[in-house]
Parts: C-alpha cells; sequence; structure tokens
C-alpha cells in the first residue's frame, strides 16, 4: 500500500497528470532535501528540542496530575466536568496571547505545545489509574508489606501501562503542537520551512518539509509503540485503534488534530 | 485463657472469637454486620463458614487476616490478637486471585517471600515447589493472562501457602469459576490440605461445598451476622465424588439450608 | 453532602474569573500584557458592534457550518463502511492507524496551493480534518452495537431497514451526539487553525492580527467570545446526549 502511494507521487505530477505546483514529484522533494539537508538538519534539532521539552512539561506535568486528580476520586468529581468542557475550546487561539508574551522563538512554541498536549496525557492518565485494581492492594497489605513496599511493588508496576500510553500520547500531541506553532509564527523550525516556502510558492521545498514532519511524526509513534509492547509483554493485548472499544475516549480522539 | 463454656479448658486454639461485633457507617447510618460471634477453630482442621450474602462472613474473614479491626469482642489466632496482617501466621486466599499481571507465576508465589526480605534464590526455590504442589508444573513462567481462571486460583492458594503459615483463610476462592471446575478445585484443595496438615477456614456460599469440603460448618444468618448453627460433618476422609450422592450428605445439606432459611 | 460540589466548581471558576480581574489591576502581572477582565468584557462589547467584526463572525459560522456538513455525511458513509466491511476495513485500518498520529496541519499548504487563500480552501482544509474524526467515530458507533442485540432482532425476523431503524439507530444515539460533539471541536479547531494561518478573512485572521499588533484587550475579547461560542455549543449537545443516555451502562 506504502509502495503505492509513493509510487502515485512519483508519477502523478511526473506525468503532468497533477499539476507540480501541487504535489511536486517525489524524486524532486528528495534531491532538494539532499541538497539543503544542513538547513533541513538544523531546522530538524530545533524542532525536535522544542518537542522534547514541550514533552517534559506535558507528560511529566501531565502524567503526575492525572495520578492525583485519578487517585483522589473527590479532585475527580470536582474537577473533571471542568476540563472536559474546556477541551470544547480550539486551543490553537492562545497561541497569539503566547507569541505577544514569549516572542517568536522557541519558547512560545515549548508553552503552547506543552499546554496542548498537557490536558489529554492529564486526562488520559487519570482514566487510566482508575483501572488499577483496589485489590492489589488488599492482597499486598494481607502479606504484610510496608506502605513503601506497597508504593514500589505494586502502585507503580501496576501504573506502567497508563504511563506508557500517557508518554506516547504527550509526544504525539507535542508534535502536532510544535508544527502547528511553527507553522503559524515562527523563526525557525521545520514548520517554519514550511510557510517560507510556501509564501514563495517553492513546492518541492514544502513537501520536503512536509515529508520530514510527516517521517518524524510516524516514526515516534511507531518507537513508542515499539517500546511499550516490549517492555510491557506481560500486559493482555488490546491491540486495534478503532474497533473493541465502545466509546471515544480521548487518547484516540486527540491525536486526530 | 479463661475457662468458658464455648472453649473447654485452656488452649491456644488455631483460631478463637468472643462477642465478635462489628459496627461500621454506611451511607445511610450505622450498619451491624456481625452480631457477637463466638467461634473456635482448632488446628489442623477444615472449617467453613456458610451464609448468605451480605451475611458478613467476608468482613468475619477480614478481622480474622488483621485486615480490619472489630468494633468490640476478641478475636485471637494462635493465642495472640491480630491488629494488623501478620502472614507468620495467617495466609490469605481472596476471591479475585488477583495475581498481580506483571509478574509471572513464580514470581506472584515468590512475592510475599520478597516482601518478607527473603533470599531471592530461597525464595524462586520454594515458589516453584508450591507451584508444584497446586499442580501447576510446567506453567512457572507464565503471565496471568496466559492462565485459565482455574489455575490463577491455583497459582493464588500456592501465594497464600507460600511462607508457610499455620492458618489459612479462604474467601470463596472458588466462586468465579464454573461449577465443574469448582468440583476440581475443592478436590484438588483437599489433597493439598491433607499434605500440609494446615487450618483452613473457607467462606463460601454453596452448600454443596460446604459439605463437601469441611470438618465442620459454622452456619451465619443474614445481616446483622450472628452463628446460628455448627454442624459436624462426619463423613470419612479422603471425601471422593461419590459421596455426594449419599443421602448423610443430603441430609446434613438440608439441614444446613434449613437453617439459613428460617434465619432470614 | 453532595450539593456542595457544584459549589467547589463554581468557587474555582470564580476564583479564576477574580485573579483575571485582580491581578493586572494590583500590578501583579503587567495589564499592558494581560488587561482586566473588565476591559476585556467592554473591549468585546465594542467589538461586537463594529461591521468588520459582525462579518467575521458571520464568515467564520458559515466555515465552521459548511466544513461540519460536508465532513459529518462523508465520514459517517466511510466510517460505516470501513466498520462494516470486512476486506475494506482490512484494507485501511492499518493506514488509518498511522495517519492519525499525522499532524493534518500539515496538509494545510497542500490546500492553499490548491485552492489558493480563499473561503473554499478553509472550508476543504476544515472537512478533511473533521472527516477523519467523524470516520473513527462512526466505526466506533457502528462497532458498539451488541452482537447480542441484533441476533435477537434478527430472530424475529427484522428486515435490514428495521434493523437500522430499530436496533442501531436507538443503540448508538448517544455515541453519535458524543461523536458530533466531539467532531465539532476539531472542525472548529481545524476552521481557526485555517483562518490564522492564512487568511484574510474571519474571526481568527482577526485574532492572529490583534495578537501581532499586541492588541491585546482586542485579542483576549476574540479569545473569550470564540470560548463562549464552543462552550455553549459542546454543552447543548452533551444536555442532549445525557437525556439519551440514560439506559447506558458503559
Amino acid at each position: 500500500m506504502l509502495a503505492a502511494l509513493l509510487c502515485a507521487w512519483q508519477l502523478l505530477p511526473a506525468t503532468g497528470l497533477v499539476p507540480e505546483l501541487f504535489l511536486p514529484a517525489l524524486s524532486k522533494t528528495l534531491a532538494v532535501l539532499f541538497s539543503d539537508w544542513k538547513i533541513y538538519g538544523v531546522a530538524l534539532l530545533v524542532t525536535l528540542g522544542e518537542v522534547v521539552l514541550a514533552m517534559v512539561i506535558a507528560c511529566g506535568g501531565g502524567i503526575a496530575c492525572g495520578a492525583v486528580v485519578g487517585g483522589f476520586s473527590l479532585l475527580r468529581t470536582i474537577f473533571l466536568p471542568i476540563f472536559s468542557s474546556l477541551y470544547a475550546i480550539p486551543i490553537v487561539i492562545l497561541y497569539p496571547v503566547l507569541t505577544a508574551w514569549l516572542g517568536v522563538g522557541p519558547q512560545s512554541k515549548v508553552v503552547f505545545a506543552g499546554v496542548y498536549a498537557f490536558f489529554p496525557v492529564m486526562l488520559s492518565t487519570a482514566a487510566g489509574i482508575r483501572t488499577i485494581d483496589p485489590q492489589y492492594l488488599l492482597v499486598a497489605r494481607s502479606m504484610g508489606a510496608s506502605l513503601t513496599q506497597q508504593v514500589m511493588r505494586v502502585i507503580i508496576p501496576a501504573a506502567l501501562p497508563t504511563v506508557f500510553t500517557g508518554l506516547r500520547l504527550g509526544g504525539a500531541l507535542a508534535i502536532i503542537g510544535v508544527v502547528v506553532a511553527e507553522m503559524l509564527t515562527a523563526a525557525a523550525g521545520i514548520g517554519y520551512l514550511v510557510t517560507l516556502n510556501r509564501t514563495i510558492l517553492d513546492s518541492p521545498r514544502v513537501f520536503a518539509a512536509l515529508l520530514m514532519i510527516l517521517v518524524l511524526s510516524v516514526a515516534y509513534d511507531m518507537l513508542a509503540r515499539r517500546l511499550e509492547a516490549r517492555l510491557l509483554k506481560w500486559v493482555p493485548q488490546r491491540q486495534s485503534p478503532m474497533g473493541p472499544r465502545t466509546g471515544l475516549n480521548t487518547a484516540t480522539t486527540a491525536t486526530a488534530a | 485463657m479463661e475457662n468458658d463454656v464455648t472453649s473447654g479448658p485452656s488452649r491456644d486454639y488455631a483460631l478463637q472469637t468472643k462477642g465478635l461485633t462489628h459496627i461500621y457507617r454506611g451511607v445511610q447510618g450505622e450498619v451491624q454486620a456481625l452480631s457477637d460471634i463466638n467461634l473456635v477453630v482448632e488446628a489442623g482442621k477444615f472449617v467453613v463458614i456458610v451464609g448468605p450474602s451480605g451475611c458478613g462472613k467476608t468482613s468475619l474473614l477480614m478481622m480474622m487476616a488483621g485486615l480490619r479491626q472489630q468494633t468490640s469482642g476478641e478475636l485471637l489466632c494462635l493465642g495472640r490478637p491480630m491488629d494488623k496482617p501478620d502472614p507468620s501466621r495467617v495466609g490469605v486466599v481472596f476471591q479475585e486471585a488477583s495475581l498481580y499481571p506483571w509478574l509471572t507465576a513464580t514470581e506472584n508465589v515468590a512475592f510475599p517471600l520478597s516482601i518478607r526480605g527473603d533470599d531471592k534464590a530461597a525464595s524462586r526455590q520454594r515458589a516453584r515447589e508450591m507451584l508444584a504442589l497446586v499442580g501447576l508444573n510446567g506453567f512457572e513462567e507464565r503471565f496471568p493472562h496466559e492462565l485459565s481462571g482455574g489455575m490463577k486460583q491455583r497459582v493464588s492458594i500456592a501465594r497464600g501457602l507460600a511462607q508457610d503459615p499455620p492458618v489459612l483463610l479462604m474467601d470463596e476462592p472458588f466462586a468465579a469459576l464454573d461449577e465443574q471446575t469448582r468440583m476440581t478445585m475443592g478436590h484438588e484443595l483437599l489433597r493439598i490440605w491433607s499434605t500440609t496438615s494446615k487450618t483452613v477456614v473457607f467462606i463460601t456460599h454453596s452448600l454443596t461445598e460446604a459439605v463437601y469440603l469441611a470438618d465442620e460448618v459454622y452456619v451465619m444468618s443474614a445481616r446483622p451476622g450472628r452463628l446460628i448453627d455448627h454442624v459436624e460433618v462426619n463423613l470419612p476422609r479422603p471425601r471422593t465424588y461419590e459421596m455426594m450422592a449419599t443421602e448423610q450428605f443430603g441430609m446434613l445439606r438440608e439441614r444446613i439450608w434449613q437453617q439459613i432459611r428460617m434465619g432470614h | 453532602m453532595r450539593l456542595w460540589i457544584p459549589a467547589i466548581r463554581a468557587l474555582a471558576v470564580l476564583v479564576f474569573f477574580a485573579c483575571w480581574e485582580l491581578f493586572p489591576r494590583l500590578g501583579l502581572v503587567n495589564p499592558a500584557l494581560l488587561p482586566t477582565f473588565s476591559e476585556v468584557v467592554s473591549t468585546l462589547w465594542g467589538l461586537l458592534s463594529r461591521p468588520k467584526v459582525q462579518d467575521s463572525i458571520f464568515i467564520t459560522a458559515a466555515e465552521v457550518l459548511l466544513a461540519f456538513a460536508v465532513a459529518i455525511p462523508v465520514g459517517t458513509i466511510l466510517g460505516v463502511i470501513i466498520a462494516e466491511n470486512q476486506y475494506i476495513g482490512a484494507i485501511f485500518r492499518p493506514i488509518l492507524f498511522y495517519v492519525f498520529s499525522i499532524p493534518k496541519s500539515i496538509f494545510l499548504p497542500m490546500f492553499i496551493l490548491v485552492f489558493g487563500i480563499s473561503f473554499t480552501q478553509k472550508v476543504a482544509y476544515a472537512a478533511f480534518t473533521t472527516t477523519f474524526v467523524v470516520l473513527m467515530s462512526a466505526a466506533a458507533c457502528v462497532e458498539s452495537v451488541k452482537e447480542e442485540f441484533l441476533l435477537v432482532a434478527r430472530s424475529y425476523g427484522a428486515t435490514r431497514m428495521q434493523l437500522l431503524m430499530r436496533v442501531y439507530l436507538p443503540s448508538m444515539l448517544p455515541m453519535l451526539l458524543e461523536a458530533i460533539r466531539i467532531a465539532m471541536i476539531f472542525n472548529f479547531t481545524g476552521v481557526m487553525i485555517a483562518e490564522m494561518y492564512a487568511s484574510r478573512t474571519g474571526i481568527g485572521h482577526l485574532i492572529a492580527g490583534w495578537g501581532e499588533n499586541f492588541q491585546m484587550p482586542q485579542l483576549f475579547a476574540g479569545i473569550l467570545l470564540l470560548s463562549i461560542i464552543a462552550i455553549i455549543f459542546n454543552e447543548s449537545i452533551r444536555i442532549l446526549e445525557e437525556r439519551f443516555s440514560t439506559w447506558r451502562t458503559t
């Protein structure tokens, strides 16, 4: 399937079926990518740096808050409806505020992507924490386990799948957030290259940048899932993205942005 | 230990309660879960507590395990009260196997030993022995999600036995299994019990299971739970499936069922 | 005892707005960067009477509704096909799996290249983004109808039409409403991104402009307006959802 798409990408423009302006041939795109690799390389590093920092905020904060909110049902009951309602607001409209406050540099991107990814990660973690069987602690207590033992040997391993989901989700959303921010107002980064080259109608360069973004997000997703599968061998499989899960959960819908 | 009508000459029973009462605060005010429970369990016996749902038998077990404290009355295990869980005296097998999914069968069984701080190699060795005892040779490195319901409960039993406590408490361990597996597991349990000479307190609401497994049956009433009967099951051991068809078996069942019905 | 929970929520919201009002006033935050809440509200009031702002609101609303009107049918049909048809499902599911982790905003330049900077481009982009969400939700909805329900109905000889109307629809209704609610959130976001990125009209464009020119009161006024609209829509659908969800156990 992938091969078919790649062929189409090469053939459609090359044969003139699709104007080169709209979709430059794959060969031209790759050529430009190689010739300008320094520019793209630097941009990629900038973007990656922003993504990593955003992830620290989103995953670090999101998982911690999610664990706290999820663990204490009172907090959940009080605050969850508020967060659900706030979810309806397109967070992108807050970006101009950030550029006004923090300027056009990486700070605004990091904060934006950090906040953008924060809520879904927190909500997903809170939901995941609730799925931990309370009986696990009872069993440990019956064996005379101390509090430290209970936390280290029961709660933390039991929470791992949730934490991993949070990390995967947080990373994916951080990438999306950074890219959108860079496309809107930036001075560096891959998204910036997209916008820059679009305004001068240099399609191959635009698509080269788009290709990089594509590869980045897919690579991250695959890496995260691989890691998850290897480290969490003990989790009974619940794979498919659309399917047995009856219900639209935040994790899967959030990445559709 | 004072002389008492219910306990005879003083000696340490495996378990003993006197006037055990428990009241807790529910959503709509106070609920009396247990009312004046007086029972004794002699060492080495297989005692079953049977009663309708909600009669407080699980609460009673929790207290025997040291996981809950009674409101009033006395509970002694091997002569001393249980104010907190003490795996050197009491092992617990819960209704839901509650095996930790991130640990293999062996690691699950070794878990109480590692909590206690035992040497790793010794723990693993002991865990394997326990798994062999419950008939799970060859499944030591499996994860819980790869095991059937019956197997999971076996691991849970092995785990309860790991620290070699003299008393084993079991809270409806076979409730989540289908009937055929239940019968097999019951039989298995008796085999394990006969080779380990432990005291077992077993909770169930199945009358058949009660009579089949027990030396003595305590019958509890509906909430607030009181002891309304104490039945001695004099069927010979080892128990066989054929015994379930005998008249004596039927009469014992009837008696318990009558008591429960009237106790409502 | 349960009454004080909504009270705490209300209190939290009030505290938020109180801070918004007080911090700039007291100089804890630079009022040039964060205008007081009252200032934002009065600016909003003033803006709403300006024809340029009214036009922008109108255009944005039109884009949102049009994109929605396109995405819902298309997404639903595709989603249903993927859920119902084994072969098509098997082919497309893996692809869609990966597509979901891609930032859809990277397609925005493509739409601009094809349609230029225009009303059509924004609608097309938003519709494109939203279709994916609708597709996924529709597939999930269809799959959520329990096999047993269908089996029972079929055993009584129900026709396909009857199955559709009397089993599928009622069973899926709460989920459909939730899907609509979430789709609108993404739709709105899509339109906003498009307007802020490259557009000459619409509220998103105005907001981007205000941001660039450091016109903070107007910027916050715009944000406030959009937030209110988004929340109103969200909560209305949610109320409907709850009305039809009384029988749900999930």
